[in-house]
């Protein structure tokens, strides 16, 4: 049954608006390609055998696969024919859901976009920080096929379980009550408990706790919070919504690792194990000191995540509030600050780091310092800019009319309206932070060439890419994937913080 | 309902991880607990004990091996990594290291030279003053191989075991992989100590010998010094070894041989403190006109020979002299004229006479000796014996006189060219002989160089140095060099090297690690070549103003903490254990054993004395 009353316009417009469709072919696509890339994998050229495990893994994501592009056609119809999703259509969801047992985070979340009808910020806040402590969780399983484990991995994983036991009952509450104007009193005590959960690092859990302690103070007196409209908009990105999820994962695993990982397994030699394939023990192979490469990835992931942050964080501070003062003040104040950050600017900032180092040593502190230092100039030309354009806006006059302070109406009414540009292009540089905190260890003149940092495993693993290719392909991946996930987000931010997108 | 299942199945979940969990070792219990030391010795301060790693970064594995070996023992080791040799040498000076990560090779093949400039009070390269060790080097050089064993045991006992002065690691492999598309496998050769000789190197493709260059590569630009007797590197061994001749070489597994060398024969007189040598007339000095190599005319002769090993023994003879502790043991060089001299002398260990033995094979049998070089005439019996005296008896005189550092040049250029004053030697204004400014391209290019060798440098740069071959060197005989043109090229890195070699821009590549040997077998127009090396890499203890250089406690403990069998297994077996830079010589039965009992007894008498 065809509708001939409506026009490929029409058509288009429908596809077009309707969030589950868009997730529903890219994660469809996604997919595919996985399934592509394990299936290769799987082929052993040289006897023309395919390895069991990873063609299962390949075939599993091909049923999941297909599963998906059959469910992308069915939304397709409806959409065609009703203009809406039907309720059976939606209930397919629960079965793209498995997924999630074969680590399919993208069929995963697109289903759990397509089991909700109405989408709040709170819902999908809620899934994904069930999803973080979920993968977490079983990436930190993996441990159990290890000759031994952490001290702290009984209690780790155990506290891992409670947290995702309670993050999933989050999220069958937050679907029950969030889309009502008022929250029950009982939120109160969900809010607190995701706040404390957020502790291993799981920030989505920290916002979503947020959300309902403002909901639940707001009292339904207005349409809602800022944090929520940038949520929501946030998540209309698949893209950016899958980086932030990768890079928060990142994160609660590198806090988790404290208990669940063993830093002997990233920093002791083992002579027996050299260069041994990846297996269930040593899931990315072990490199040639017979040290385990996941573990190494996993501990890389503290320096680079820390690195990167860091190294972003202090220019942006520092840029931050000379721009501030720059661009305020005007004149002399300006003209000052400003060339002498042109005289740093002028400086290549690679050269600057590598003299830096040379100077004072290969550390960590100073690996950050010498990043830091040659982003400032670009931060606090930024933040001018900001605050040139804002203080000629009315609110501004009117605050200086009422005899406001500098002080004041520096930090409170201009710094607050030009701060959105620089979490964007923070989050876009904090990528390059990372390369460069890579490219320097690679160098020999980041951090000591035995801690496990992600330039450092690959400068190792790079002289065995045509005889053992898994040391340097797994941390090359797990540098692309970070710098991706960040560029995603700093994208998907760029959108959610914009007014003019309204 | 469903909330309920769900849970239900959570609960399940968790609940098998539980029961998984209580089988799961954890770290504690693969740890043993440690046991209570036998007696009741007071432990004192059993922090970690701070010592400093000295290495370059071109041996990052064998660092991090020591560093994870000995922060296992209960060290706490920092590490001091330098990115080339002479800023790693500068921070050795400079004395910034407990220990330093050192290797050396024995390029003459004799156990004399392993020991003597590394450990002898004063020796070139030694740090260490100890009269016991010194009396052990001077009696074992002076006794037969039968006898020095022993000796030497004795010895490595004292610098390793007794005393630790040195922590042993590892005897290398030496390999060269080269392009067996372009060079004939045939004309490579891998020698255990001496450089690889350039002469015999040849194309598949013959005709290409005058049209086509080889290109070889190394790591240095910075060429040490081409006067032989000035340098004893890296940089210079191969290149000086190919531009030099010497009175004797080694063959591939360290036999001394007159093959290919200014000699025809050679021979030792009965009492070991005399040796002979009948010297070739079929070799000319080449030299650079024009950037290309031209024959001088003038013959390499006695007169030569004994300027040169002259020199080489006298510590004054030009500034910067790197080698004359190789050759204190000549006393005297001279030229024999009267044949009926080497008659009355018997060969060491034989009834032959010295003639007899310097005549064996020879086309015509010594009928006068001349004094004059030019005279000379080996179709005629007309021949050059050079007869050299040593200090005392020491048959491994002739190793030294196979080192490049032996090589003959031109008495008549070198003494034309090095005029100036060695006590009043200005670095500023005068040029001695072989300084490298001379042969590079720019505004100093005047080369002054006399090559005796096969092979003549016309000229290098910071990209590569280019050689021709000698034009009047051994005409027409086998060891006549085969090709016209051979260019080293510089690459630092040594993965580039291979990368060089894959695409073809270099033919030749000396030195593949062993984590590379897989590539290079892979690779089907590429041939590894390997033989077990002289070369030993150990660890040098700091000798001053360190807890190291007073306490052999601590130095004991650092040794113990070694295991070569976790080297071993890291190079799969491509390494082999040693105990001193003799190891590859000398079998003496001894090995280290790693041992953390003896770690920790160590650093108790360590900590308690402190």
């Amino acid at each position: 049954m065809t509708n001939p009353s409506i026009t490929k316009q029409e058509v288009q417009f429908r596809l077009k608006s309707s969030q589950e469709y868009g997730q529903a072919s890219f994660s469809g696509i996604v997919s595919l390609a996985l399934a592509l890339v394990l299936l290769l994998n799987s082929y052993i050229p040289s006897t023309g055998a395919f390895k069991p495990v990873v063609l299962i893994a390949s075939l599993t994501y091909f049923i999941f696969t297909l599963l998906q592009l059959a469910v992308w056609s069915l939304i397709r119809r409806d959409l065609i024919q009703f203009g809406a999703i039907k309720r059976s259509t939606r209930l397919l969801g629960y079965v793209l859901l498995l997924s999630i047992l074969s680590a399919n985070l993208f069929i995963a979340t697109a289903a759990f976009q397509l089991l909700k009808v109405k989408k709040s910020s709170a819902y999908t806040l809620s899934v994904y920080a069930a999803l973080t402590t979920l993968l977490v969780f079983a990436v930190s399983a993996l441990n159990i096929f290890k000759p031994y484990v952490a001290n702290g991995f009984l209690i780790g994983m155990f506290l891992l379980i409670i947290v995702t036991v309670l993050q999933l009952a989050v999220v069958l509450l937050v679907a029950k009550y969030a889309d009502k104007p008022i929250l029950p009193r009982f939120m109160w005590v969900v809010a607190f408990i995701l706040i404390l959960t957020s502790v291993s690092g799981n920030l989505f859990a920290l916002f979503l706790g947020l959300l309902l302690i403002a909901k639940l103070r707001d009292k339904g007196h207005t349409s809602g919070s800022k944090l929520g409209e940038v949520v929501e908009r946030l998540s209309r990105s698949s893209t950016s919504m899958l980086g932030l999820l990768f890079i928060l994962f990142l994160l609660t695993l590198s806090i988790t690792s404290y208990l669940t990982f063993d830093y002997g397994m990233a920093i002791d030699n083992n002579y027996s194990l050299i260069l041994q394939s990846p297996n269930m023990a040593y899931p990315l192979g072990t490199d040639n000191f017979g040290r385990d490469l996941f573990s190494r990835i996993v501990f890389g992931a503290r320096i680079s995540l820390v690195v990167g942050l860091m190294s972003t964080l202090i220019p942006v501070v520092i840029g931050g509030v000379l721009g501030a003062i720059s661009g305020y003040y005007g004149r002399h104040t300006d003209n000052v600050i400003m060339r002498a950050l042109d005289i740093l600017y002028a400086i290549p900032g690679i050269l600057l780091s590598i003299a830096i180092i040379a100077a004072f040593g290969a550390s960590t502190v100073n690996l950050i310092l010498a990043l830091s230092v040659g982003a400032i100039p670009t931060y606090a030309r930024t933040m001018r800019a900001n605050v040139l354009l804002v203080s000629t806006l009315e609110y501004v006059q009117a605050a200086r009319a009422f005899g406001s302070s500098d002080s004041a109406i520096l930090f409170k009414h201009i710094v607050p309206n030009s701060i959105a540009p620089m979490i964007v292009k923070s989050t876009l540089t904090i990528g390059t932070a990372v390369i460069s905190t890579s490219s320097l260890s690679y160098l020999g003149l980041g951090v000591e060439p035995h801690i496990p940092e992600w330039g450092n495993i690959l400068k190792l693993g790079s002289a065995y890419l045509e005889t053992h290719a898994f040391t340097a392909i797994y941390p090359g991946l797990a540098i692309i994937a970070l710098v991706l996930s960040f560029n995603f987000l700093g994208d998907g931010l760029r959108d959610a913080l914009d007014p003019k997108l309204d | 309902m469903k909330n309920k299942t769900k849970f239900g199945a959570l609960m399940l979940l968790s609940a098998s991880i539980m029961l998984s969990g209580c089988s799961v070792t954890t770290k504690n219990d693969v740890t043993e607990s440690p046991k209570p030391t036998e007696g009741t010795e007071a432990v004192v301060d059993s922090g970690p004990v701070d010592i400093e790693l000295l290495g370059m970064s071109s041996n990052e594995a064998d660092i991090n091996i020591i560093r994870d070996q000995l922060s296992k023992n209960g060290f706490n080791v920092k590490l001091n990594v330098q990115a080339d040799y002479g800023s790693f040498k500068s921070q050795q000076d400079a004395g910034n290291f407990d220990i330093a990560l050192s290797s050396w090779t024995t390029v003459t093949g004799n156990p004399d030279y392993a020991v003597r400039s590394l450990f002898k009070t004063g020796g070139d390269y030694s740090i260490l003053a100890d009269p016991e060790i010194d009396a052990l080097i001077d009696a074992a050089g002076a006794q037969t191989p039968a006898e020095y064993t022993e000796t030497y045991k004795q010895f490595e006992q004292q610098l390793v075991f007794d005393k630790a002065y040195i922590a042993p690691l590892y005897n290398s492999l030496k390999a060269q992989a080269f392009n067996k598309e372009v060079l004939n496998k045939d004309s490579v050769r891998i020698s255990k100590s001496r450089s690889l000789p350039w002469e015999a190197l040849d194309f598949n493709d013959t005709s290409k010998r005058d049209k086509d260059a080889l290109v070889l590569q190394s790591t240095m630009p910075t060429l040490t010094s081409l006067d032989p007797i000035k340098g004893n590197d890296g940089s210079i061994n191969i290149i000086n070894t190919n531009m030099n001749v010497r009175l004797v070489n080694l063959t591939d597994d360290d036999k001394i041989t007159s093959d290919g060398s200014l000699s025809y024969n050679h021979a030792i007189a009965d009492g070991n403190s005399e040796y002979y040598f009948i010297l070739r007339d079929n070799i000319n000095f080449a030299q650079i006109k024009n950037k290309l190599a031209v024959d001088t005319g003038e013959r390499v002769g006695g007169d030569d020979v004994i300027f040169s090993l002259d020199r080489a023994k006298d510590k004054n003879s030009v500034p910067d002299h790197r080698t004359f502790t190789l050759h204190e043991h000549i006393q005297k060089v001279e030229l024999v004229t009267d044949a009926a001299a080497l008659d009355s002398v018997k060969v060491s260990g034989g009834s032959d006479t010295v003639k007899a033995a310097l005549e064996s094979g020879l086309g015509a049998p010594i009928s006068s000796l001349v004094s004059d070089k030019t005279q000379a005439s080996s179709k005629d019996g007309k021949y050059q014996v050079v007869k050299l005296t040593t200090t005392e008896p020491f048959p491994q005189v002739l190793n030294y006189l196979a080192h490049q550092s032996a090589g003959i040049v031109s008495k008549k250029q070198v003494e034309s060219i090095n005029t100036y004053d060695v006590a009043k030697f200005d670095v500023n204004k005068d040029i001695p002989y072989g300084d490298q400014n001379t042969v590079t391209e720019g505004s100093a290019y005047n080369n002054t160089l006399y090559a005796s060798g096969p092979y003549i440098l016309s000229s290098k740069n910071d990209y590569e140095a280019i050689f021709y071959k000698n034009p009047a060197y051994m005409t027409g005989t086998e060891n006549e060099p085969k090709i016209k043109n051979i260019k080293v090229r510089f690459i630092k890195d040594a993965d580039s090297s291979l990368a060089a070699l894959r695409s073809g821009e270099i033919h030749l590549y000396y030195g593949v690690s062993e984590t590379k040997y897989d590539v290079v077998k892979g690779d089907s127009k590429l041939e590894l070549q390997t033989i077990p090396s002289n070369g030993v890499s150990y660890l040098l203890f700091n000798t001053k103003n360190r807890p190291v250089a007073t306490s052999a406690d601590l130095r004991k403990a650092v040794l113990y903490s070694i295991n070569q069998d976790e080297i071993l297994a890291y190079y799969s077996g491509n390494k082999f254990k040693a105990i001193s830079t003799l190891s590859p010589l000398v079998s003496t039965g001894l090995e280290l054993k790693a041992d953390a009992a003896k770690v920790k007894e160590f650093l108790n008498a360590y900590n308690t004395s402190k």
